[in-house]
């Protein structure tokens, strides 16, 4: 019974995080570390919870949220290839900057602070029917599968493939390796970068409206709670393989899982809330340990 | 647009001057890289371009490239005079250069570095196209086969050995379809029985007919490979010849210029006499380990007399860069000993050192000799900023930095503006002053300067050599690191002469000339075993 | 050349600096205005409203003071590495755990302490924000882990320890939720101007600024942290050890952001609260990018921002302009300062001969 609830949390609280980890990891992957996946994650679910109500309809809501997360991802990118600007303050500002304009429109447009709370919100469906839930352990979780959990797993799955095999894919990998490679073999590395921060807006924009269209279908100015940074965590943890990243994805979504449950049993939640941060500071110490023990002469 | 020849010019074996040069010219600034440079070379042929660094090597094939234009003057592929746009109209002509860093990405494998920018198609859909990896597989192997190589093509580019990452880049311009190879420097990273390997392949490509131009320091490679030598110095094409019809020092002596009858006259012997009452510096079996893009040193080993310039020659890329920073501090060597002043430096810091009384001129001025955007002041007075008493109680005393500061740039007669200013506002020859200023003021008592007139006006270089002489014939010492003979022969009192990273012979200025300095220096692979 | 000869000549960089020094600012005016001018409002009428709530009157003045006083020590903290080329963005988790150390500090001891407690409040929260950043500055000094990613990542671990004290061990008996117990009366910064909630922390905060100028332009540290950030090869070949240069800088950052949270601890709000913080780190980055680390500039940006703070919050009252506005500019300028200024020149350089 509670391991049912348990996993079946633990997958739709990983979701989110999944879809911006992937977008981001490809991102990194082409050389930029995008430090506002958290702005465009808001974004979306923005986004998702005003279209939805408009239009009565998942589908749309989604698509805008993808798309919207997109173009803030293809402005961001232009500042930091064309403008030069350093990628990380200005991925602090766009976050500052969304905060702001979030909540402004919200203040003044919806004359709301802090949550939206629209009408006729149209909610994930379930895809399966409700009859699996019998089946035990996985049950829960098979009831509740919606649409965008179903599409992050399968871009963890397609990812590998297309970064590997596709001509976009090896571009993306040389514009972040080595761009004067790319440069000189005569490649547009600047337009792939574009190209790979809209992606990773598309997938913060997705995980934004998952947040958002899951279960609670409202907008709220908190809703992301830092999951941007969960996913800058946990491609840095998984070194940018869609695998790997999305199996540590897994392992925060679990742990955010059982933070209500660990209250109870009376483990502090917010200590438990600090692992993920802790884990990649750890892989970063094991990393620089190992290369500067590599360089010292004996 | 009078680029018209999109259709490339004939690619028969017609051609009488495959790749060439007609009165090109290139101008930095105030500095003219390249001097009406006229080349032609033949189809098929192997052609090696000398000079030192700075001759202007780089600079022409830059232009080969398309990277850089021409002020004037134009380059000719097949006999038809040419304007190159960048380095892809270049390829696209048949013109592909292996650079001294390898263009290959480290973190992708080497099939995958084989087919970026030309990468077959498993299905066609633009840039989603999957790639057909069998189909470069194929292509891999029988450039391989083609080129006489192993490759394991399934490992990631920077794990691979160096020549098998050169080797890649050289199948890479093959299946561009390069006609033209320009090899920069290709041996530098190489291991000997490599050298050998690389030597036939390109000789077996040249059998098939690529044109190959390499460009090196090294003499022993230019006569065991090339047909045809063209020698660079201060940007003119001073000497070409078959390599069937000269000898090595006829080739060194061009290089190194000075092979005119010019009399050199050596720093009066009288003041050597005068201050040469004990060793200052004592270096012993120095060994370091190669490691990327450096070179290894082994068992070096020389003393420095006080009040004399020890003149360190040699073909630059030798290990006296590594030499250097094992005496300064900023590299710590593997075996061996460096005393300063009879004490034991060989694993201080260079803040210690420079308290024993050290001064140090880099090579590399623009990033090492000095913090090019920083001011005038910060930088001649950076490392003496705790000294009294620029330092007073905790505190700098402003006032006592300027002051100082002015003070030492009128010793050294360093043209500025303010003090505030950047110090890449100013011109080359006074920026190395304000370096010599900075590192002279604490006294030192042994200077070890590295190439201390490269990118300097004439003017700028005889305030320095005059320096050099007033600060030994005071009593100071000098290790005297350079490229340019001359330079060495006119003010050393010793001159010991380096070779793949081994001190192989020394002499006296007096007794020795520019021939015999060029025959030690190429004396290369003598201790190879 | 012709064209160089004009007499304004000599105007021209000075005019070309402080363009480019107000560049990232005027930028972000320009969005709020357009923003503004969406909704309907007239800017000029806006921005003048505003700059009559943050000056108008002692009143107000002291409110954007108040405002600005968290921001004078996370601008400083930032400026110090950010000259130095050490890209830290901890020191909101060093303000934040500043804070919750000089209240626990502030509440803790015996009120026999009497005044002294401030001090040793103060000296705790230097003490732990000094070994928060300590921990990002050894491991990029030691074994070269990048900063940005470990400092941002301590953030969120500096937020997760506040948080669990603050709601667990620290919690406030009395007062319910995610508050501590309120720091003695006699821990409290005395107020420069009540009812104003002006404190001391400002010249605290004035102090600090004082003492990083002092530390930018008479110290030899201060001068050597200068020269690694200009070029690490430069100062390594002039004897700057720069393991040592940027463990140190990370101390300062942080003992500076630790005394910025002990001054919001002790005489803002007067206990720590779930909250603390609104990202007093990330504006105080935005302050020391806009001033270019230099002191004065540091003052300057901190009113600034603390006047939009204080303003914003009027004007929102007053008007249906929302409080958003303010970070909307914040992040524009956060943006804006970190674009290559090289290809947005007022006047194009004439080229040197």
């Amino acid at each position: 019974m509670i391991a049912d609830q348990l996993i079946a949390a633990a997958i739709t609280m990983t979701t989110p995080i999944l879809l911006a980890a992937m977008g981001g990891l490809v991102n990194r992957q082409a050389g930029i570390v995008n430090i506002g996946l958290e702005g465009k994650m808001l974004v979306g679910a923005f986004t998702a919870v005003v279209v939805s109500s408009i239009t009565d309809g998942w589908l749309p809501a989604v698509l805008c949220a993808a798309l919207a997360g997109s173009l803030v991802g293809l402005l961001f990118s232009l500042v930091i290839t064309r403008a030069n600007a350093n990628m990380i303050v200005a991925g602090l500002g766009l976050n500052v900057l969304i905060a702001g304009v979030l909540g402004f429109v919200l203040n003044w447009y919806f004359d709301a602070s802090g949550t939206l709370r629209l009408p006729d919100v149209t909610l994930l469906p379930h895809v399966l029917p409700s009859t699996v839930s019998s089946i035990p352990v996985v049950g829960r979780t098979l009831e509740n599968l919606e649409p965008l959990t179903i599409f992050a797993w399968l871009s963890v799955a397609a990812l590998p493939f297309l970064l590997a095999n596709t001509r976009l894919g090896l571009w993306i990998r040389v514009s972040g390796n080595a761009p004067q490679v790319a440069r000189a073999m005569g490649l547009p590395g600047k337009n792939v970068q574009d190209f790979s921060t809209a992606f990773a807006g598309f997938f913060a924009g997705l995980g934004g409206a998952h947040l958002a269209l899951a279960s609670i279908g409202l907008f709220n100015e908190g809703l992301t709670a830092g999951r941007g940074f969960i996913a800058l965590a946990a491609f840095y943890f998984g070194r940018d393989k869609p695998v790997a990243t999305a199996m540590v994805c897994l392992l925060f979504g679990f742990l955010d899982a059982t933070q209500i449950r660990m209250q109870t049993a009376g483990l502090p939640p917010k200590l438990i809330g600090t692992i993920p941060y802790l884990l990649v500071l750890i892989a970063l110490c094991i990393v620089g340990w190992r290369a500067s023990r590599k360089e010292s002469p004996s | 647009m009078n680029n018209s020849t999109t259709s490339a010019p004939g690619r028969s074996g017609n051609a009488s001057i495959r790749l060439g040069a007609v009165d090109i010219c290139k101008n930095y600034g105030p500095v003219a890289a390249n001097r009406n440079v006229s080349l032609g070379i033949a189809p098929g042929g192997i052609h090696a371009i000398v000079g030192e660094n700075g001759a202007g090597k780089s600079t022409l094939m830059r232009i080969f490239q398309g990277i850089e234009q021409p002020d004037c003057g134009h380059i000719i592929i097949d006999d038809t005079p040419i304007r190159l746009s960048g380095p892809k109209q270049a390829l696209n002509l048949g013109i592909g250069m292996v650079h001294q860093e390898f263009m290959l990405a480290p973190d992708l494998t080497l099939l995958e570095n084989l087919v970026l920018g030309n990468e077959p198609e498993a299905h066609s859909l633009g840039v989603l196209s999957t790639i057909d990896w069998s189909q470069a597989k194929r292509a891999g192997h029988a450039l391989a086969r083609q080129t006489g190589v192993r490759v394991d093509w399934k490992r990631h580019a920077g794990g691979a050995p160096v020549h098998m990452q050169q080797f890649v880049e050289i199948m890479r311009l093959l299946r561009f379809g390069a006609r033209i190879l320009i090899l920069d420097e290709p041996t530098a990273v190489l291991a000997p029985p490599q050298v050998d390997d690389l030597f036939n392949l390109l000789r077996n490509l040249s059998a098939n007919g690529t044109t190959i131009v390499f460009i090196s320091h090294k003499m022993n490679e230019v006569l065991a490979l090339a047909d045809t030598v063209s020698v660079l110095r201060q940007g003119q094409v001073t000497f070409e010849a078959k390599v069937c019809d000269v000898d090595v020092h006829t080739i060194a002596s061009h290089i190194v210029g000075g092979h005119s009858d010019k009399t050199v006259k050596p720093h009066e012997p009288a003041a050597i006499k005068a201050h040469s009452t004990g060793t200052i510096c004592n270096v012993r079996n120095l060994c370091v380990r190669a490691k990327e893009m450096s070179h290894p040193l082994h068992d070096v080993s020389f003393s420095i007399n006080k009040g004399e310039i020890l003149g360190l020659a040699g073909v630059s890329g030798n290990g006296q860069d590594e030499l250097v920073e094992c005496l300064v501090g900023l590299r710590m060597p593997h075996a061996g000993t460096v005393t300063l002043d009879r004490e034991d430096i060989t694993h201080a810091t260079n803040a210690q050192r420079r308290r024993l009384g050290l001064g140090y001129v880099s090579a590399d001025r623009a990033k090492e000799g000095l913090a090019a955007s920083a001011s005038v002041l910060f930088n001649v007075i950076a490392g003496s900023h705790r000294d009294r008493p620029i330092k007073k109680g905790l505190f700098l005393n402003p006032k006592v930095m300027r002051t100082s500061a002015i003070e030492r740039l009128t010793k050294l007669a360093v043209k500025y503006g303010r003090l505030n200013d950047v110090a890449q506002s100013l011109s080359g020859g006074n920026q190395q002053r304000l370096v010599f200023a900075r590192e002279t003021a604490s006294e030192p008592t042994l200077l070890i300067v590295s190439q201390p007139t490269r990118g300097v006006d004439l003017n700028g270089i005889a305030v320095i050599h005059e320096f050099l002489k007033t600060f030994c014939d005071n009593g100071g010492s000098v290790l005297l690191v350079s490229e340019e003979l001359d330079e060495l022969l006119s003010l050393s009192n010793r001159i010991i002469v380096m070779a793949d990273g081994r001190i192989v012979g020394e002499t006296t200025a007096g007794s020795t000339d520019v021939t015999e300095i060029g025959q030690m220096m190429v004396m290369q692979g003598a201790h190879n075993g | 050349m012709a064209d160089t000869t004009l007499p304004a000549n000599a105007l021209m960089p000075l005019l070309d600096k402080s363009f480019r020094l107000a560049f990232p600012f005027l930028v972000a005016l320009a969005v709020g205005a357009a923003i503004l001018l969406i909704i309907g409002e007239n800017p000029f009428d806006v921005y003048a409203l505003m700059a009559q709530e943050s000056f108008g009157s002692l009143r107000r003045s002291s409110a954007t003071l108040s405002a600005a006083t968290p921001l004078l020590f996370t601008s400083v903290a930032t400026a110090i590495c950010f000259r130095t080329g050490v890209f830290n963005v901890g020191v909101e988790g060093a303000f934040v755990l500043g804070g919750i150390s000089a209240a626990f500090v502030g509440f803790t001891l015996p009120v026999y302490f009497g005044s002294a407690i401030i001090p040793l409040a103060f000296a705790f929260a230097a003490l732990v924000g000094a070994a928060w950043l300590y921990i990002p500055g050894l491991l990029l000094a030691r074994y070269k882990v990048d900063e940005v990613v470990s400092t941002l990542m301590l953030n969120f671990v500096a937020f997760g320890i506040s948080g669990y004290l603050v709601n667990g061990p620290l919690l406030s008996r009395e007062s319910g939720n995610n508050v501590t117990p309120l720091v003695h009366e006699i821990a409290q910064l005395p107020r420069l101007l009540p009812p104003s909630t002006l404190h001391a922390g400002f010249i605290v905060g004035l102090l600090v600024v004082a003492a990083y100028a002092l530390w930018v332009k008479r110290t030899p540290s201060g001068f050597e942290s200068a020269l690694v950030g200009f070029s690490q090869r430069f100062a390594r070949a002039v004897g700057i050890s720069i393991p040592a240069t940027i463990i140190l800088v990370m101390v300062l950052s942080g003992l500076v952001a630790g005394l910025g949270g002990g001054s919001h601890a002790l005489g803002q709000l007067h206990r720590f609260a779930d909250g603390f913080s609104p990202g007093f780190g990330f504006t105080g980055m935005a302050v020391a990018l806009l001033a270019r680390n230099s002191p004065l500039g540091i003052i300057f940006g901190s009113i600034l921002f603390g006047a939009l703070a204080s303003s914003g919050t009027t004007v929102q009252l007053f008007s249906d302009i929302p409080l958003d506005l303010v970070n909307i500019i914040e992040g524009t300028v956060m943006i804006f300062a970190v674009v290559e200024l090289g290809r947005i020149t007022l006047f194009r350089r004439s080229v040197r001969s």
